[in-house]
């Protein structure tokens, strides 16, 4: 019985014809859209979370404090909510990483009359306190330090890249849906062409006694494997796509990111996108209406 | 095997009510050949349809092969029709298999084991005379040779009913003298038959307890 199913899919899978390459084009522009926006939120989620880890206030200190009065200091920051972990950068410290970051123009420190930048506190935030509105709460609170000449930092612009993160989960989403929806009804018309090719075939099914299954089945394989296919180009088109320009856009995921490398999709995100391309095909399959009477 | 009681059929187009049945009662019991004849619109076809629940009926009993068709689930249908043999007037093979596929076709459909695909359909065949054929396409064969194809394709499943809506209509009377000798064979081993017909001189011909239909109402039931 299953292999009489699986061949009569087959055999309409062929009389479907163009309008069958239809409809696994549709499916396999609506889950490359998908995928592809999937990719980008992918990998900005990941910027996200490493810049989320590094979001500092930091607390430039009038003078450069004693040992005792950093102690001092240092403990009261530390019992403020919301706090994880202070470290003190004295002006010589800071004297040195500007010397780094200048790189060549190091040089041109050596001719200043005297350190110019003051001691500092770099705080930073504890787990879940490191949204706009808790870093900004918390910046006012060490702005209160008599001790504090100025307090920067924070993490609004985190929290723009999460917008944007968002957005393209969304705007994925939404194209992604309107392509589904078309390769739905693609698929719909393939089947409904397909049943009225095989309008005599199924007429002497039900005259001889095959069950419904019997008789649906096929149009719900065939469905399922237009999307299947749908789905395994989309997926070769996301790889070739990402092997050829990952290597490309990785310095400039670096320099303005922050991230090493991007990644592909995992495992279980790349089963449901062929999950996804079979269950677009069944229910294509399932919708088309094509019911002989005898 | 079949049993009607106060049967009626009514076909509705909008306002309009079409008695195409009215009060219908008789009893077939198993192994008889039973004509039904009467001319084009009598009914025939309406009352053939009603007992492989093609239609539904509007009033009344009909209990055919053991199932009560006034009760019949949507799903149980495929089972009555298991146990039913149907041919037609055209006799709807399909155009794109052989003979042999044909008749194969019915077999698959309804599950059965691969192994004894071929030896059932190969002894339908040959059951009526049709062993030499078995790889010609439909539109090679003669309207006989179709009709007989037909027939196979009925009793491959070994059908405790044989319901024949015209078989004969578009023959010669060679060919349906043929088609009614394979039939009635096909009654002789034990196969209920009930045999529609308009031709009064192929219903009289027969001899057989004959059922006539005028306008939807049982005129006869003799023989």
């Amino acid at each position: 019985m299953l292999s009489f199913i699986v061949s009569e899919a087959l055999v309409d899978l062929r009389r479907a014809g163009r309008v069958g390459m239809s409809a696994i084009l549709l499916i396999t522009l609506s889950l490359t859209a998908l995928g592809g926006f999937w990719l980008l939120s992918l990998n900005l989620g990941r910027a996200v979370g490493q810049w989320r880890d590094r979001v500092r206030v930091v607390v430039f200190l009038r003078e450069e404090p004693s040992t005792a009065a950093l102690a001092e200091i240092t403990r009261r920051v530390e019992a403020l909510d919301g706090v994880q972990r202070v470290r003190y950068v004295g002006k010589a410290e800071a004297l040195r990483s500007l010397r780094q970051s200048l790189g060549t123009q190091a040089g041109v420190v050596d001719h200043l009359p005297r350190n110019p930048l003051p001691a500092s506190l770099e705080v930073t935030p504890a787990e879940g306190s490191t949204t706009p509105e808790a870093t900004s709460a918390l910046a006012g609170r060490l702005a209160a330090f008599p001790e504090a000449e100025e307090v920067q930092g924070g993490a609004e612009w985190v929290e723009g890249l999460a917008r944007w993160q968002h957005l393209f989960q969304v705007v994925g989403l939404a194209v992604g849906a309107v392509l589904a929806l078309a390769a739905i009804l693609t698929v719909t018309t393939a089947t409904t062409l397909v049943l009225h090719a095989r309008r005599a075939e199924t007429e002497i099914m039900r005259l001889v006694g095959a069950s419904e299954a019997v008789i649906r089945l096929p149009q719900l394989l065939q469905g399922m494997v237009q999307g299947l296919l749908g789905a395994v180009v989309a997926l070769g088109l996301l790889e070739a796509a990402f092997a050829v320009g990952a290597p490309r856009l990785e310095p400039l995921l670096q320099l303005t990111l922050g991230l090493a490398r991007a990644v592909f999709l995992s495992l279980p995100q790349i089963l449901f996108l062929i999950v996804g391309g079979a269950l677009l095909g069944a229910l294509g399959g399932l919708l088309a209406r094509g019911r002989v009477t005898t | 095997m079949i049993r009607l009681h106060r049967v009626c059929k009514v076909f509705e187009s909008g306002p309009m009510k079409l008695p195409a049945l009215s009060d219908i009662s008789f009893t077939v019991e198993k192994g008889e050949f039973v004509v039904l004849s009467g001319a084009s619109g009598a009914g025939k076809t309406t009352l053939l349809r009603l007992l492989y629940a093609d239609e539904q009926v509007s009033d009344g009993e009909i209990e055919v092969a053991g199932f009560d068709l006034t009760a019949l689930r949507r799903g149980e249908v495929p089972l009555l029709r298991r146990s039913l043999g149907i041919v037609f007037q055209d006799a709807k093979l399909l155009s794109g298999r052989t003979v042999f596929e044909n008749i194969a076709f019915v077999l698959r459909v309804l599950g059965t084991k691969r192994r004894d695909i071929t030896p059932r359909a190969f002894q339908a065949l040959k059951a009526v005379g049709l062993s030499s054929r078995v790889q010609a396409y439909p539109a090679q064969l003669s309207q006989g040779e179709a009709q007989r194809a037909a027939l196979a394709r009925a009793i491959v499943k070994s059908p405790a009913l044989l319901l024949a809506d015209e078989p004969t209509g578009n023959l010669d009377e060679a060919m349906a003298g043929e088609i009614l000798d394979l039939i009635k064979d096909i009654s002789s081993r034990g196969t209920t038959v009930l045999f529609a017909t308009h031709q009064a001189r192929l219903a009289a011909q027969l001899k057989r307890r004959t059922l006539r239909l005028e306008g939807g109402i049982l005129v006869k039931d003799e023989g």
